[in-house]
């Protein structure tokens, strides 16, 4: 039981570091149009990730990712402005910031479950983003400045990518060890974890937080490339519902499940930027029928056709 | 060195004064036990005595109102489930609550680490290994705990249990539903259990279990303590006798209503007689009917007929695919081959609603209560579509037939004990004015006394003409009130016949008990 494990993550391990190897490699070769487009997908992807580890790992559908994101692209920008860190260290920072307020917050959220928690984490989203608008201290809704300019299309690539490799070694680590079978238990029936044993409060408090870490993170990197930031647009709900979208398409609970959304997203998003109303239209169409009729995204269509291929 | 000499003369547990209140309705009041090291107790009474209440409490998975539980030496009235359970209190649920999608080994493995997280992974598999072997569940291990029938959820419901290495194991009602020779299994299992814990509770309806099992028995009734003793002497006594057992032990009482004498005017509940052609064809009829879930063949050609007014039972032993059975005549699931005739028309493929749109009323194995509408609401619910003095008309028909529903009719519907939901789901389906009711396992998990009312019903509904198709465990029972009885085995219909032909069948103990194999 233990040898083959032990093998399959190594196997697992080798083929992440090649595919991070390409991406590394192939960047200085390419031009701005797939550098933009490629910051994109990493981004989105990291954020599907942690969103993946909170509901499709965790169960805790969270309808909260703007919050997080916008509070790490504040945190960012006032770190950098105010204090002058550094981006390597301002960007880990706002991150943190993302984290100590989903710590702050896990007491009175995970008193809800299920729809509750759901509808729960959108009022937090919706409480953070008035807030910003009406607090002028952050500049109100104008938003704020980076005092820095933004660095070039290739060095936030490379930091998107290294973001997605944090994300991806925090996800391995959660979901490929004893942990992920506590996480599956309290998913699967809170009430019958606890009673073999399991800190449910602590389990969903851990996720919970590393997964707003990482929003935050992603967020403070979207502030880096901007240069300026306001609140309808780092609050908005477009990111909730987008990394929703991404996560439900690509497959929930999967690994490659962000990764393939990701690029499916983006793809048409590209594909149709000349008509934004067919593209909302389409997006939501391909979410009804993928909800329909693959449950577990393309990732999982996928895999049933293979093992149907194999079968015959 | 003094605190372990002291802990093993202290009881394993004690609790007393306990109290639970739901919103003003009081479920335990002033319950007071001792449970000694190396005791099995049982605790009985009838549903709705706060029997599940109780073991909600010792498990932490309820707070307690008042009262005082010491578990080990230490006071742990406040702790939470999950703490309890890592100080060594292992529970089972009553309707098993696997976690689905994991495999059988990883349920066990998730109670292993919660507890042991750093243990090196060889000695946390040897550990799952050796108790999925002690329940039988060793053959099932790499299989996703969603593919186990209800039995082998409630074994793995105890090996998850046993995983966290407790002190004190509660089972909470292991034994309902099985057949003789399971029961003859579970008491095994529960003596070879003895060894592994210090102190076992359970909570059981399955008389054998109790008198077989446990060392002292405990008796609730409306939350309070009623008897506590030695087994035999509990079981012995009248009190006891009255409140809990009914005729249990001596059924020599006939069923009302077997001679078709006027009953209470149920008439009303039932469909009126199509006056239709004179040979009528059958009510329903399955012809070689093959059934099952995905790649699992479960149903391997049954036939059936059934005519109206008739009464007929199906038995057999778990896993004989009774259920599935049941689920095909509802149409919850579609045949894969055969057909089932409804008056003569096939409806192997149509939908539930449709088939349930013909008059074809289920009563489900497991209730299925709606829990968030009231028992009066439940009943109409059924009745949609008819005229408001219809449907005051066949509602007091329903609550003349069960007045607890009548006291109950606002409250919410699980809320409720188990044999008045029982009672609800029965008044459900008539509620629809069936002109065929399938009751699937009504008398599951019920005291016997509970069993003794709801088959008094069935009686009276038989006495007033309606046609039921009843699927059942207890084979007396439904022997008593059948007329014609199929014996399921492996899929198939293994002995047909009036009740008194099956009755005297010898090979009906064989297959039935099992050993058939």
């Amino acid at each position: 039981m233990a040898a083959p494990a032990l093998s399959s993550l190594r196997a697992h391990v080798l083929l992440l570091l090649l595919g991070f190897g390409l991406l590394a490699a192939v960047a200085p070769l390419l031009s701005d149009y797939p550098l933009e487009i490629g910051f994109r997908i990493l981004l989105l992807i990291t954020l599907a990730e942690a969103w993946n580890l909170l509901a499709g790992y965790g169960g805790l559908v969270s309808l909260g990712t703007a919050c997080f994101f916008g509070i790490g692209a504040y945190g960012f920008t006032v770190l950098m402005n105010f204090a002058g860190l550094p981006i390597g260290l301002a960007m880990p920072l706002a991150g943190l910031g993302a984290a100590l307020l989903a710590a702050l917050v896990s007491r009175a959220i995970f008193r809800m479950r299920g729809l509750y928690f759901t509808v729960g984490t959108m009022a937090l989203a919706e409480a953070t983003r008035m807030f910003m608008i009406n607090y002028n201290g952050l500049g109100g809704a104008t938003g704020l400045f980076l005092a820095q300019d933004p660095p070039g299309l290739f060095e936030l690539y490379m930091i998107a990518l290294a973001l997605l490799g944090l994300t991806t070694a925090l996800m391995t680590l959660l979901t490929r060890s004893r942990f992920s079978i506590l996480l599956r238990a309290v998913r699967d029936d809170e009430d019958a974890a606890a009673q073999i044993g399991v800190r449910t409060f602590r389990i969903k408090l851990i996720v919970f937080v590393v997964a707003s870490f990482l929003m935050g993170m992603a967020g403070a990197l979207q502030g880096l490339k901007l240069g300026a930031i306001e609140p309808y647009g780092m609050f908005g709900l477009q990111w909730t519902v987008n990394v929703l979208a991404i996560v439900i398409i690509g497959g929930q609970g999967l690994r490659a499940g962000p990764i393939v959304g990701a690029i499916f997203v983006v793809a048409i998003g590209e594909l149709l930027a000349d008509y934004p109303a067919l593209h909302l239209a389409l997006t939501g169409l391909i979410l009804i029928v993928v909800i329909r009729f693959a449950p577990h995204g393309l990732v999982g269509l996928g895999r049933r056709l293979l093992d149907r291929g194999r079968q015959e | 060195m003094n605190d372990r000499a002291m802990a093993s003369t202290e009881p394993l547990l004690r609790a007393s004064g306990l109290v639970k209140r739901y919103a003003g309705v009081v479920a335990i009041e002033q319950v007071s036990l001792t449970l000694a090291r190396g005791e099995v107790l049982g605790i009985i009474g009838p549903n709705g005595a706060g029997k599940s209440t109780l073991i909600g409490l010792l498990g932490g998975a309820l707070k307690v109102d008042d009262g005082r539980i010491e578990f080990d030496g230490l006071d742990v009235s406040a702790w939470p489930a999950a703490e309890l359970a890592r100080r060594g209190i292992g529970r089972t649920w009553q309707i098993p609550r696997p976690f689905l999608d994991m495999t059988v080994h990883e349920n066990l493995l998730a109670a292993r680490y919660s507890l042991h997280a750093f243990e090196p992974s060889a000695k946390a598999h040897a550990a799952c290994d050796r108790i999925l072997d002690l329940t039988g569940l060793a053959d099932a291990a790499q299989l996703s705990a969603s593919e186990l029938p209800l039995m082998r959820r409630k074994r793995l419901e105890v090996a998850r249990a046993l995983a966290l290495s407790p002190k004190l194991l509660l089972l909470d009602e292991v034994g309902a539903g099985l057949v003789d020779a399971e029961v003859g299994e579970l008491i095994e299992l529960i003596q070879a259990i003895r060894t592994e814990v210090e102190g076992i509770i359970v909570v059981e309806h399955v008389l054998r279990v109790v008198r077989e099992c446990c060392d002292r028995l405990l008796v609730i009734n409306f939350g309070r303590s009623l008897a506590a003793g030695p087994t035999s002497e509990v079981l012995a006594s009248d009190e006891v006798a009255a409140v809990y057992l009914g005729t249990a032990h001596d059924r020599k009482l006939p069923l009302p209503g077997k001679d078709r004498g006027p009953g209470l005017g149920l008439a009303a509940l039932l469909a009126k007689p199509s006056r239709a052609s004179e040979p009528a064809p059958p009510l329903l009829e399955l012809c070689d009917i093959h059934a099952g879930y995905g790649q699992a063949i479960v149903l391997k050609g049954v036939n059936l007929r059934m005519r109206a007014g008739e009464v007929v039972a199906i038995l057999g032993s778990n896993g004989a695919g009774k259920t599935t059975l049941a689920k095909v005549i509802g149409g919850a699931i579609q045949p894969t081959a055969g057909m089932l005739r409804i008056d003569g028309i096939d409806h192997s493929q149509s939908p539930a609603h449709q088939i349930a749109r013909l008059g074809l009323a289920q009563c489900m194995e497991g209730r299925r209560i709606f829990a968030t509408l009231s028992v009066e609401e439940n009943l109409l619910i059924a009745a949609r579509g008819v005229s408001a003095a219809e449907r005051a008309d066949r509602l007091s028909h329903v609550y003349s037939l069960f007045p607890d529903l009548k006291q109950r009719r606002v409250s919410g519907g699980t809320l409720m004990s188990g044999g008045q939901q029982q009672m609800l789901a029965i008044g459900r389906a008539l509620m629809s004015r069936p002109r065929l009711v399938l009751f699937d396992e009504i008398s599951l998990g019920l005291a016997p006394v509970m069993m003794d009312r709801l088959y008094l019903a069935l009686a009276e509904l038989r006495a007033a003409g309606l046609t039921m198709l009843i699927v059942e465990q207890d084979v007396e029972r439904a022997l008593e009130l059948a007329d014609q009885v199929h014996v399921m085995e492996h899929g198939r219909i293994a002995l047909s016949g009036t009740a008194d032909d099956v009755r005297r069948n010898p090979s009906l103990k064989q297959l039935y008990i099992g050993g058939a194999d």
